[in-house]
């Protein structure tokens, strides 16, 4: 069960978004966490913390993607905030897996841009 | 075995390392196309240069830039007259290009004295010009000419005058991908807050890797006007080359065009602090989710919504009435790199065609993790891929319109295929939401060409097959 | 000194100068480089595709510019020069070019090895190379022939003109050898459009003249058919280079296009050589048949003199009614310059103004034509060589009053920003329709051509409301 709705949420980041195959490995990590952190807060209904430029952008990328889950998932409605993390961090697995670590593309630990 | 070595590769078999064939539950961490590799030579590949990378697709386009290339004529004249990208200052960028008209003793001697006295000319011929980017071309990076010496001794002579240096010879790199690289890096490390902008906006970005084709940029600045956000510096559509040197105060940086122009926001963010936001700015679905990320960041949400649903009422009936037409209709892409993730989706959304073949000129294997990620199944994935390997590939997958550039487009006309120009356009812009519908309905025209079927008829044919009465709508 | 007060024109006699473009760098060239030339004669070959040795831009932006031009696709491969090569030479990868393409195109049989000013500059030693490519060649594909033609033409020398010139001898001189004498005329037009390609073969075919013309490039206007076959190509077999050497003689049409290589085939295979003005207007055309009547002995047919004269039925109903004393720029190739020159002035035209370019400048000095464009002008003429289009747009905006422009569609906008009206001619000529398929040479191509000139100036003097009722009653 827990594996379908990391399916779907996995399925969903890589149709539909950018921001997890940025050019290199510690863009792309860096943009999965602060995504998912404000997916989490705006799943979860917190206030999310808007003071930096990273936070804001983060923001932004989130909220795209928690209102198009929230319309297409009608699991998320029904799940507790515990689940939203598990299913969050599977999901987070599951990016830097993909794009991160099983990634063949040669570029992604160059140094320079 | 999903790399495909296709037949007419046979004897170049490290071919099948750049086309795959995505099949179920398949990846991109399983199967990546190999992609900005050198190309192997007399496969009558459809890459273009370093240079032309630099000059033709992002320096050319500032609309108040001398663009000196130093070197044979050739170079010059080669990047003129090859692309659509018009200004609102009357298409100086487009009308004009300047060469130091290189000749075999300047190989002998060098070319300094030459490029100094061609760029002096140059100011004096065109004395409201005051910006000009110099580029190196094979020859003067074989003979070593120092162009950034020759640069500063212009600027001393002129202090009114500012210019740039690109040093970017055509066989650098593989493709024009390495011009785009060499552009970039070196417009940061030089140019970048060597000027202060003027604020006029609390929101403020850079909207970076769109080239005004056809008035994209023009286009998409109508949004921004609407929205109150004050875009710093486009890089590059209708730029100018001061607006370039204030990139450093924007608040956001928005890319387009992550291969082009992602070096530039990425070293925006590493040495300013400025987030980089990817966008796709083609199709319906990705501009309102574009315009609601950019809202989102400046908190001006409300505004977003209402400039999204002022354009759904306006331009979303038309582009319902192309999709019912279009629906189902199979598309081959066969363009530079980024608009294959660009459209694949967004064409198979907002117009229901499914997209059975890409090819890219000089896309990364980041671009291949984005358009498989996109992509669909069935569909070929191909890097730098060349003439015999498209005819082959045409004829497993037998598109209803190919988006290309015009040469190919007059190849596969003999094959009773439409074309779109994907570099170009036919008739544009394409970006925003009437772009979209612009691109529908050149699709549309192109499908539902009668001449398709004439083009079929044998008139020898003893039983002719009967041709549809009706082929097109009053649209 | 007359009675009247009214002023006496000086009556001096009408100047035809010379003058070299005086600045070091170009704005707006007017010609491609050396390579691009080259790949102009490649694809005149049947069977045949260039490789160019450089950068893939040399290649792509060439073969781009001739899709502009023909709206077809024509066949070119790049050796892909990368870094490495720029430091370690770039031989092998004319070698690993030749043999893909042998392999992938079984049909092909001619591969002119084309330079760059890089490879140029690297040094790369194509002659050597192709010998180390044929043994390769007679290896792998035994009984096969595959002519590998040498073509040095470095960027920084010349223009597109004698790169065409330098791909042509150097296929002739690589595929030509002496046989049985064919009895067949060489007819070398020079760069020009498949319409004049036409209409060459049609005068000779009237003549009864049995000709090849070199290039024949008659199918790059090619149909779009049931079956789906691509006959893009040039119809020039390797057997007609061969016997080019046979011929009886070679006609030049085109003295810095097509010279060198009838030079080529006297001095070597002692085959004639006949140079004529290239035959655009009347009288050109007339020294051109008239030599070709001479050389093979038969008549010039009567459907040839009644073209001749529907032709000058028409200009006369042009010359001295619209045309008379307006000031005409011409810039192009110098053979069609210089002919087209001469052409304005049979139809009362005032060519004040001709530019045409590369580096050529004591060459041109010693082309007669100019001695007889002086000869013949009442009106001064100003021949800048090494032109670029910067030359045309400032003495416009100096004050330059022209009526018409007639060049190739890179010096659009000098004619749209001005508000001349502007002719099309030459390469390319990308942004009118349809212009590839018709001749600009002969009577025929004189006539269409000043029925061209004239529809323009018509539509001219009605969108800019220049009395436009002349035509309410012609």
């Amino acid at each position: 069960m827990m594996e379908d709705k990391i399916d779907d949420l996995f399925d969903y980041v890589q149709v539909r978004c950018l921001w997890q195959f940025f050019s290199r490995t510690w863009d792309r990590q860096e943009n999965i966490d602060g995504v998912l952190g404000k997916a989490y807060e705006l799943f979860t209904g917190k206030e999310p913390s808007l003071k930096t430029p990273a936070d804001k952008l983060y923001y932004a990328d989130a909220k795209s993607m928690v209102s198009d889950c929230l319309a297409s998932f009608p699991w998320i409605k029904q799940a507790s905030e515990a689940e939203i993390r598990q299913v969050l961090d599977g999901l987070k697995v599951r990016l830097v897996e993909n794009v991160i670590t099983k990634s063949t593309n040669r570029e992604l630990t160059h140094h320079l841009y | 075995m999903p790399m495909v070595l296709l037949k007419c590769d046979s004897d170049i078999p490290e071919r099948q390392k750049h086309i795959y064939l995505k099949g179920p539950n398949e990846d991109s961490t399983e199967f990546l196309p190999v992609a900005n590799a050198p190309t192997i030579p007399g496969t009558l590949s459809e890459r273009g240069c370093a240079f032309c990378g630099a000059k033709l697709v992002i320096g050319g386009v500032l609309k108040d830039t001398i663009q000196m290339i130093h070197g044979p004529l050739g170079c010059a004249y080669d990047t003129w007259h090859t692309k659509r990208y018009p200004t609102d200052n009357g298409h100086f960028n487009m009308k004009y290009v300047w060469s130091t008209d290189m000749k075999e003793s300047h190989v002998v001697f060098g070319g300094e004295k030459r490029l100094e006295q061609s760029m002096h000319e140059a100011f004096d011929e065109m004395p409201e010009i005051k910006r000009m980017i110099v580029y190196t071309t094979c020859p003067t990076a074989l003979i070593g000419d120092d162009v950034k010496a020759v640069a500063r001794k212009v600027m001393k002579d002129r202090p009114d005058v500012d210019v740039f240096t690109v040093e970017c010879p055509g066989f650098a790199g593989v493709s024009q991908s390495k011009g785009h690289h060499v552009l970039n890096i070196g417009w940061i490390n030089e140019k970048v807050a060597t000027l202060e902008p003027e604020i006029t906006s609390e929101y403020t970005m850079n909207f970076i890797g769109d080239f005004n084709i056809q008035g994209d940029t023009q286009l998409l600045q109508t949004y921004w006007d609407r929205l109150g956000i004050q875009v710093i510096a486009h890089f590059t559509g209708n730029g100018t080359y001061d607006a370039l040197r204030g990139m450093h105060r924007a608040q956001l940086n928005v890319v387009n065009c992550a291969r082009s122009s992602g070096y530039i926001a990425n070293e925006l963010k590493k040495q300013y602090g400025i987030p980089r936001l990817d966008i796709d700015s083609w199709g319906f679905n990705y501009m309102a989710e574009g315009i609601r990320k950019i809202c989102a960041f400046f908190g001006i949400e409300e505004k977003g919504e209402a400039l999204i649903a002022d354009e759904y009422t306006k331009w979303k009936p038309k582009l319902d009435w192309y999709k019912e037409r279009l629906q189902g209709k199979k598309m081959a892409i066969w363009t530079g790199g980024p608009r294959l993730w660009h459209w694949t989706k967004s064409v198979e959304d907002d117009l229901g065609i499914q997209v059975v073949a890409m090819s890219s000129k000089f896309g990364h294997e980041e671009d291949f993790e984005k358009v498989i990620a996109r992509g669909q199944e069935g569909t070929y994935y191909i890097d730098d891929g060349n003439e015999l390997e498209f005819f082959e590939i045409l004829d497993l997958v037998k598109p209803d319109v190919v988006f290309t550039g015009p040469r190919v487009g007059e190849l596969i006309k003999k094959l009773h295929i439409p074309y779109v120009n994907g570099h170009g356009y036919h008739n544009g812009p394409y970006m925003g939401f009437e772009g979209f519908v612009n691109l529908a309905r050149d699709t549309y025209n192109a499908v539902y060409n009668p001449l398709r079927h004439l083009a079929g008829v044998d008139i020898r044919d003893a039983n002719p097959v009967a041709l549809p009465v009706k082929i097109r709508e009053a649209a | 000194m007359s009675d009247c007060n009214c002023e006496v024109a000086e009556n001096k006699p009408a100047e035809v100068k010379l003058v070299p473009r005086e600045r070091a760098g170009i704005i707006n060239p007017m010609y491609d480089c050396q390579p691009a030339g080259a790949q102009y004669a490649g694809i005149g070959v049947k069977d045949c595709i260039p490789l160019v040795h450089g950068g893939q831009g040399c290649t792509m932006f060439v073969r781009l510019l001739f899709a502009q031009h023909f709206k077809e696709n024509f066949d070119v491969a790049s050796t892909s020069l990368h870094e490495d090569s720029a430091v370690f030479g770039g031989v092998k990868r004319v070698e690993q070019g030749v043999m893909v393409l042998a392999q992938r195109y079984p049909n092909l049989r001619v591969i002119p090895i084309i330079t760059t000013c890089s490879t140029e500059i690297i040094g790369d030693d194509i002659e050597g190379t192709i010998r180390l490519c044929q043994r390769a060649l007679a290896e792998a594909f035994p009984g096969r022939t595959i002519h590998l033609a040498p073509v040095h033409t470095p960027s920084f020398k010349g223009s597109h003109v004698s790169g065409y010139a330098e791909c042509m001898k150097s296929m002739v001189k690589t595929i030509a050898k002496k046989g049985e004498p064919t009895g067949k005329l060489n007819v070398f037009p020079g760069w020009v459009n498949p319409g004049d390609v036409m209409l060459l073969k049609e005068y000779l075919s009237k003549m009864e003249v049995d000709a090849t013309v070199f290039m024949d490039t008659e199918d790059f206007d090619s149909p779009m058919l049931p079956g789906k076959t691509i006959e893009t190509h040039g119809r020039t077999t390797v057997e007609d280079i061969e016997d080019s050497a046979n011929a009886i003689g070679s006609l030049s049409l085109a003295r810095y296009e097509s010279g060198s290589t009838t030079k080529l085939l006297a001095d070597q295979f002692s085959v004639p050589d006949y140079p004529v003005d290239t035959p655009y207007g009347i009288a050109n055309t007339d020294a051109m048949l008239r030599k070709i009547s001479e050389i093979t002995g038969k008549p010039i047919p009567e459907s040839l003199v009644r073209e001749r004269g529907i032709a000058l039925d028409a200009l006369a109903d042009l010359a001295h009614m619209f045309f008379a004393n307006k000031k005409v720029a011409i810039f192009g190739h110098p053979d069609l310059v210089f002919g087209l020159a001469k052409f304005c002035m049979e139809v009362e035209l005032e060519p004040v103004l001709l530019l045409i370019g590369d580096d050529q400048g004591n060459k041109y000095k010693k082309d007669p034509r100019i001695a007889e464009l002086k000869a013949a002008a009442d009106f001064d003429i100003e021949i800048v060589h090494n032109a670029d289009l910067w030359e045309l747009e400032t003495r416009i905006k100096k004050g330059l009053k022209l009526d018409l422009i007639m060049g190739h569609s890179k010096g659009r906008y000098v004619a749209i920003d001005a508000n001349i009206p502007m002719v099309r001619v030459g390469f390319p000529t990308f942004d009118r329709a349809g212009l590839y398929r018709k001749p600009t040479m002969g009577y025929k191509g004189a006539m269409e051509l000043a029925e061209t000139i004239a529809n323009t100036i018509f539509a001219h003097m009605e969108y800019t409301r220049n009395k436009e009722w002349i035509l309410n009653t012609w």
